[in-house]
């Protein structure tokens, strides 16, 4: 009688499979590898999205709060025109009065006021020059936000095409990041107390 | 802002004026008739500090008078080191503005 010796031997269509205790635990290191990796990008997703909102936040804060002293310029200086206006108009009444009763002193006086009114108006209409000042600071603080935000955009994927505004920011040389109608009393006080 | 100056100006008894658009204009239109200088700060191409500095280098001793929203320590010191002889904090009267020219030319002499 022989003595018949049987391989065991996997058919060759069949896939390869990591049914052994090496492959079981090489499996369990490459999953223990891609949780640190993941922990990583969360990790620097959050620093970068403490750093997105420490770029973003503060900037668009001094934007409304530039935007709400353009409101506030403007609303001031267009009190101060209409309080003027309405002056003005008094003294004109007052001019027509003088002229019909022949009061000629009193007419001038009236007139040299009508003067003084119109001036003051004209001098409340440099609103514009400061308004412009903190539009353009507004302007330059959306820029810088918008530049920010691309080097943010682009650690996530340097690859990409990102589309920034054309227009850019102001000249800086052309605008005051403190313009203010407000104070100038006191702004012309320390001015004066220096060229002393 | 410039009408709103040579108005001014033209108030308080000053009528012939120069206009130029930013301190290099004014660099180039000066010349030894003018008596007074009033620059802004804020310009385009060259700052009014800019504008002061490069009319002393070129030996000018007219006054100069700055006109400007900056009022910061530090800005107001710049334009006394740069040149500037007196300074005007935005918004202004016109009767501030004459006192100042006016103080300015007297010390003129």
């Amino acid at each position: 009688m022989s003595a018949f010796l049987l391989a065991d031997k996997a058919p060759a269509s069949a896939p390869h499979a990591p049914t052994t205790l090496a492959g079981v635990a090489s499996l369990s290191l490459i999953l223990e590898r891609a949780t640190a990796e993941l922990q990583t990008v969360l990790g620097s997703l959050r620093d970068n999205r403490a750093a997105l909102e420490a770029a973003t936040l503060d900037r668009l804060q001094q934007t409304s709060d530039k935007l709400r002293q353009v409101t506030s310029t403007t609303e001031g200086a267009a009190t101060d025109i209409l309080d003027a206006l309405e002056r003005a108009g008094a003294l004109v009444d007052d001019l027509e009065a003088a002229e019909r009763t022949s009061e000629p002193a009193r007419a001038q006086a009236a007139r040299d006021q009508l003067r003084d009114e119109i001036f003051s108006m004209m001098g409340a209409l440099q609103f514009q020059d400061i308004t412009t000042q903190q539009l353009a600071h507004a302007a330059a603080l959306l820029a810088e936000t918008e530049a920010r935000l691309v080097q943010i955009a682009r650690l996530f994927d340097p690859a990409a095409t990102i589309v920034q505004a054309a227009l850019g920011g102001p000249d800086p040389r052309t605008f005051d990041p403190g313009a203010t109608t407000l104070d100038s009393g006191r702004r012309q006080a320390l001015a004066d107390a220096i060229f002393a | 802002m410039r009408r709103i100056v040579v108005n001014s100006l033209q108030r308080v008894g000053f009528t012939d004026t120069i206009e130029a658009g930013d301190g290099q204009e004014a660099l180039e239109r000066f010349d030894a008739s003018v008596g007074l200088v009033i620059t802004d700060w804020n310009m385009p191409n060259m700052t009014g500090p800019e504008f002061a500095t490069a009319l002393r280098e070129r030996g000018a001793r007219v006054p100069i008078l700055m006109v400007t929203a900056r009022s910061a320590r530090e800005d107001i010191i710049e334009a006394l080191q740069a040149g500037v002889n007196n300074y005007i904090v935005k918004p202004f009267t016109p009767q501030v503005l004459k006192e100042k020219i006016d103080a300015l030319l007297a010390a003129e002499g």
